[in-house]
Order: C-alpha cells, then structure tokens, then sequence
C-alpha cells in the first residue's frame, strides 16, 4: 500500500581505530518507506541522531561508487539496496565496512591496496609504437570491437567485488575482480600495443587465482560480470603465451586428460600439472589420501564412444596450446 | 521417477562413496537411475578456462545422450551440475550454437536442447519434497547440527545455472530440515572452498577451506554437508592442511548430500562408504546414535 511505513532495525557497526578499543554495534529503530535505500536511512541516522556516523557517499544515483558496504553482510551499493526486502528477509538490518579492505573509521574503508591492483593493470592504452595513433584524429573501432568489451566501461570501480572475493581475502597477491575485469577490457581494445605484454605480466601470482566462484557477479552493481571476464582473459592468456603458469598448466593439461580416456585420470593429471619435483612434494598427501581412496592410484576405464570425444577435440581444439 | 544418471568423474574415483550413497538412497526415494557408460567429463571448469567451445560441444554431447534415451539429467555434483547448465544457457548463442552444432555434427550427434539437468538436492527439495522425505525418515537426524555447503556452480551466475537466490539459498537448509537435524546458518555456506586452485597455489586454496570450516565450527555447527565432492576434497581429503592454514584444529567431518539422507534413512555408515573419509565422521555419528564400521 502506497505511505505504508515499516519499522526498521538498523545495526551500524562503529569503530574508530584511534579511540576505541573494539568495534560495537549501534542499533537505531527507524519508521521508513520500505523503498528507502539504506544510503537514505543512514543519513536521517546521521542527521537526526549521532552526526559522528562517518561514511562515504555522494551522487546517491549508482554512479559514483562511493557507498560500497556490507548490507546483512553482502557487499552492495547502499544508494541502490531498498530497506523493505532486507527487513523482510532478516528481520534488520546490519551495516558493516566492506571486507578486505582496513577501516579507517565506522563505515569508511583505507582502499588503496585496491587502487594499487588497479594501477598495476596500467589502466590506459599503450600505443604500439610500429602502428602509431592517427595523429588529429580519433582512431575509429567497429561495433563489433567494441562489442567485446561492452561491460567492463559500465564498471564504477565501488570495489563491491573485492569486498566480496575470497581469493582477495586468502591472498594478497590476487589482483581482484575489478583489476582484471579493466585489465581485459585493454587486452581486447584493437587500439591497444601491449596486448600480449599485458597477458604475460599478469599470469604470476595474478590472473590464475581466480577461483570461478562467480562472487564478484553476485556483488557487481553495474552487470560488469567480472568472473567471465577473466575467464575470457584465461583463454586469451593461453592463446598467448602457452601452458607456463601453474594456473595455465593446469587447464590445459586437465583438457588433454580428459581427451585420453573421456574421464579423469586423476593421479595422472597430479602429475601434469605439478611436474616431478611438484609431484614428490605432494606425494605424502597423496599417499595418506589414497590409504582411504584407493582409486586414486588406479587408471579409470575408458569411456563408451571415446572416439567421439577424439573427434570433438580435432573439430574444436588445435592442441597446440600445450606445446 | 527415472533420470538419466551423471555421476561425474570424482564420484566414480576418489570420491566413489558418494555414488555408493546415491545409489543407496535413490531407489528408496522412488528415483532409478539410468547409467550411460558413454558420458564424458563437464570439464570440471578447467576445459572452460582453456577452451569455451570444446567445454559446450562435450556437454552438449552428455545432453544430447540424455536427450536420445527421452530422459532428464541427475547430477550428484555442484561442479558438473553448474558446467551441464551453463552448456545449455551457452547454446542459446547462436555463433555458439553453430560452433558446437557443426562439432557434434561429424560425430553423428544431434542436440536439440530439451534436456533439462537437476541435482539431486533439487530433486530432494522439490519433486520429492519434504512432506515425503518426513514421512521415509527411519532415524531422525535429531541434536546434529549441519552446515550446508552448496558449492558455487549449483549457485552462480545465478541468471545462467541457478535455480534458487544465489545471495540467500534456502533448500539445503529445508532438506536438513526434513531430515531432523537442525540446519547451522554461517556465512561461509556460499563460499567458495578453494578446489579450483589446489593444484596452482595450495596455501592459498588451503586458507580458504579453512576459513569456512573454522566459520561453520564457530557457529556450531558438528559437520558439514555438501553437494559438490569437489569441495568434499578441500573440505576433508585436505582439511589437514586447511587446519595448518588457520592455525587451528578443526576436525569437523563433512558428509556428501545423500550420504546424509542415506544416514536419515537407516543406512549403515559402510553402506554410505563413511570410512573412506579422512576426517573421522564418528563425532558426528555419536549425536544421532549412528555406530560408525570400524575402517
């Protein structure tokens, strides 16, 4: 019913680091329209009860990517997260910092690790110096070209994903959704000279902790839908440099597995990914594992119409990756 | 009701107990399982990482092999569940379509995108139901408190394999339900287990294991269950190492989904090939009065 307002517990988690000695939780009970973006009941509560609430915001429209925070702990836009479906799920609400990331105070987070990833992309076009850009002219693209990264420009870099990665959370290496997601914007931009450069620099310790988990997706506010842009970026690092990561050999070797029997070998695929030295490593788990799971030193029996299978490899892959 | 059965690699192999469960419980659910020894691997993921089309065109065989024999697709797996799904939303594009088409075509093989593919726990949760489940219970699961472990592939991208919210998935929660235990609500229970980079950076993979276990025990939970035996490695063939990970022992059994209901409906822990596991379920069985077989 249209002026029907809904009583809203709202949980705001406060910790100033200079002052305080452990994070609490204050709780406010507000009267809202269930449309009311928590951004909106933030404020009142800043404005109308305790003004030391400190939180970044600005353009409340999903465009400037400063309200980022844990809303019953999932990483979204406050600006864009009505209160009604959120009471009406969990009964209150709980506002945290975003993760993996160090409060500075209450809501507001120290986000430089994550424009540090970002930088380490290099965020702009790299000319090629033998095809020089036009000079007093813009260089043209075909809708097509541009189509390929018609996404990643949506990005308002609010760090949503990197609150919700947990390879972000397990490794400080890790680039994070949104470096990547930019990073493959550049690789497909024809405009670009440093493609190959790129793929090749961000392998180490970067493009290949992705975990698929597809969290990011779920964080996104704009449909960037980082986690397939990596994964496109993953064939594409492939394409371009072979199996030489940990990361890459693994993939590749996992699809010449499956090629041989149409199943898992499992403990051949141990094999091909670590390499012998890697291997012995992992031999004593391996041993402990097999002790309860003997199947994994046995080969598996081949498929039924693994030939098919044969087929499909020499109609879909070159196998040259490999190499 | 009678499916066409996708056990996937690791139940077949490693982690052959959960086809032992599935095969337990599903005749006393009413399900027979259909097996066609020509089903090829989903590709777990890691196809997709180096080859899109090869992934789709192999899925779309298995579908297709479903498709001819008139029958739906029952996944035991989370991974495969999510790789088979993501197949038939992929072929709604019609470059990809006709990449895979033409594939499939020298190889005899028609897919004209009929199968529907369901895990076991959806068809747990929604064509048996738990009004029905209640009723097949012979040992109610009753004081084991159980995380869910969904596994991210049964999950997300949401709008391309999903069949519940991603953000706040319930059915895992409701079987548990059913089966008299009571359902522990942790964050960790739609996170990621950290499978898919065992084999490229362990420590890290085995931080994140250990992250959700650690998040589960602190909220209470005796174990968890889980409907990917993907996670069922990380969880348990590797909680050792997740434990060193974390600083802290954890020793929290994990069962796969139906070796759960296998418990609930009176199967023996042998029968349910609970031995095979590395972390001992026994702490577990002691809540429900379950006697563990001596390994």
């Amino acid at each position: 019913m249209p002026g029907e307002l809904v009583e809203a517990p709202i949980e705001v988690y406060r910790f100033d680091p200079a002052t305080d000695k452990a994070p609490r939780y204050e709780r406010h009970v507000l009267s809202l329209a269930p449309h009311t973006p928590v951004l909106t009941a933030l404020l009142r509560i800043r404005a109308e009860e305790d003004p030391t609430l400190s939180l970044r915001y600005s353009c409340r429209s999903a465009i400037c990517g400063s309200c980022a925070m844990l809303i019953n702990s999932k990483s979204r836009l406050a600006c864009q997260t009505p209160i009604g479906p959120e009471i009406e799920r969990h009964g209150r609400i709980v506002v945290d910092p975003m993760r993996n990331q160090p409060v500075l105070r209450d809501l507001v987070t120290e986000m430089t690790p994550f424009w540090s990833q970002y930088r380490r992309i290099e965020p702009h076009l790299i000319a090629d110096p033998a095809h020089p850009m036009p000079e007093g002219r813009p260089t043209s693209m075909t809708p097509a070209q541009v189509e390929r990264f018609r996404e990643t420009p949506r990005c308002i870099a609010c760090a949503a994903c990197y609150s919700a990665c947990p390879a972000v959370e397990a490794d400080p290496m890790f680039p994070g959704p949104m470096a990547l997601a930019k990073l493959y914007r550049f690789v497909v931009d024809p405009r670009d000279g440093a493609t190959r450069e790129r793929l090749v620099r961000i392998q180490p310790n970067g493009l290949w902790l992705c975990l698929r988990c597809h969290l990011c997706t779920e964080a996104c506010p704009k449909g960037v839908r980082p986690s397939e842009r990596i994964m496109d970026l993953k064939e594409l690092a492939i394409a371009a440099q072979g199996a030489t990561d940990p990361g890459s050999r693994h993939a590749v070797a996992f699809k010449e597995n499956i090629r041989e029997r149409g199943v898992l070998n499992e403990l051949k695929l141990a094999r091909q990914t670590a390499g012998t030295a890697g291997f012995l490593a992992q031999l004593p788990q391996g041993v402990r594992i097999a002790r309860r799971k003997p199947e994994l030193s046995k080969t598996p029996p081949t498929i039924a119409g693994k030939e098919e299978v044969e087929k499909l490899y020499e109609a879909l892959d070159d196998g040259g990756s490999s190499a | 009701m009678k499916v066409a059965y996708y056990p996937g690699c690791v139940a077949q192999e490693s982690g052959k107990e959960l086809d032992m469960a599935t095969r337990w419980v599903a005749p006393r659910l009413g399900i027979e399982l259909v097996d066609f020894p020509n089903f090829s691997c989903c590709g777990s993921g890691f196809i997709d990482e180096a080859n899109p089309t090869l992934n789709v065109a192999l899925n779309a065989r298995n579908l297709a092999i479903a498709e001819k024999a008139g029958l739906d697709l029952l996944t035991v797996c989370s991974t495969c569940q999510g790789m088979l799904a993501l197949a038939n939303d992929r072929l709604a594009d019609p470059a990809m379509r006709g990449r895979v088409d033409g594939a499939l075509s020298q190889i005899g093989v028609t897919y004209r995108g009929t199968t529907k593919v369901t895990h076991l726990l959806k068809v747990l949760t929604e064509s048996i139901g738990p009004e029905k489940l209640r009723a097949l219970v012979k040992r109610p699961l009753t004081g084991l408190k159980v995380g869910a472990f969904y596994g991210c592939h049964l999950l997300r991208p949401a709008d391309r394999v999903g069949s519940e919210s991603a953000e706040e998935p319930h059915s895992f929660e409701d079987l548990i339900t059913a089966l008299g235990a009571t359902p522990v609500m942790y964050r960790g229970r739609v996170m990621c287990c950290g499978f898919p980079i065992l084999f490229v950076k362990e420590g890290t993979a085995n931080r994140i294991a250990g992250r959700q276990l650690e998040d589960a025990k602190a909220h209470g939970a005796h174990a968890l269950a889980t409907p990917c035996p993907l996670c069922h490695l990380s969880l348990d063939a590797y909680q050792n190492k997740a434990e060193k990970a974390v600083g802290q022992d954890l020793d929290l059994p994990v069962f796969h989904l139906p070796q759960l209901v296998g418990l609930a409906l009176g199967a023996t822990p042998g029968e349910l090939g609970l031995p095979r596991h590395l972390v001992d379920t026994e702490s577990a069985l002691r809540h429900i009065g379950a006697v563990a077989v001596p390994t």
